[in-house]
């Protein structure tokens, strides 16, 4: 699978999809098409279903984007499917951030979660 | 018991974007080897948590290389992910979480922590190929 991000909107809720792999490598670029989104969308989804691998430096990404749409009212979730990489599963239950985060088993209850 | 063995060593500069290079060699390796999906993707995580520490910690003003030797005997992997920078000191700006040593002991049979002569620091895991790792 190509690894990219992309964004969409979706009645108002940026949709952030991150297909193939993401690590210390592409986390600042995650973190900036966060923040873009965070500055004009209600809410934001975030699409992990496609996402094969993720390391501690986009988990930290993660978690400072739900942290920053909660200070601003934004609503916010990450869809972590079935679909999405063993390696996704594995970091959340290994540090314990799957209770932390906000996710959804789909993108699309990933969307309807952060326009609610 | 037949012996098999295989070793791999790969020298990237400690640039982020030479992270995903050693992932994708050591999975090479370890598809070659007939190793469990889901143990490959075990390893890779934890093998690319100790070169995200390298990459950040050790050279907290730049350059550097990391040198990562993969070595297989009968049914085991012991993977070093060695640098010559400064070591694991703490910083203010680090991308991380602080969870990549706790992940990677999670995930691997044994890690050691070392500053091997020459300078720099080596982390060295093990993992078990053929069962279930963590």
């Amino acid at each position: 699978m190509t690894n990219g991000i992309d964004v969409e909107r979706v009645n108002g809720i940026d949709v952030l999809t991150l297909r193939g792999e993401h690590d210390l490598s592409t986390a600042t670029d995650v973190s900036r098409r966060i923040d873009l989104a965070l500055e004009s969308a209600s809410g934001l989804a975030i699409d992990l279903s496609e996402t094969t691998f993720i390391d501690s430096a986009v988990l930290r990404v993660l978690i400072t984007a739900q942290e920053r749409a909660n200070e601003q009212g934004a609503g916010f979730a990450i869809a972590v499917a079935d679909s999405s990489g063993h390696g996704v599963h594995r970091l959340l239950t290994l540090t314990g951030l799957d209770a932390k985060l906000s996710t959804q088993p789909s993108r699309a209850g990933a969307i309807a979660a952060a326009a609610s | 018991m037949e012996t098999v063995s295989e070793r791999v060593e790969i020298e990237i500069a400690a640039t982020a974007a030479g992270v995903p290079l050693v992932r994708h060699a050591l999975r090479g390796l370890l598809t070659g080897l007939e190793v469990p999906d889901d143990v490959i993707a075990d390893i890779a995580l934890a093998v690319t948590e100790a070169c995200t520490n390298a990459v950040v910690h050790a050279y907290p003003s730049g350059g550097g290389t990391i040198h990562i030797t993969a070595s297989h005997l009968d049914g085991e992997l012991d993977v070093a992910v060695r640098d010559h920078g400064g070591g694991m000191s703490p910083r203010m700006d680090t991308p991380g979480l602080g969870v990549g040593l706790p992940v990677i002991a999670a995930i691997a049979r044994s890690v050691a922590i070392g500053s091997p002569d020459g300078g720099g620091t080596e982390v060295r895991m093990q993992f078990a190929l053929r069962t279930a790792v963590g």
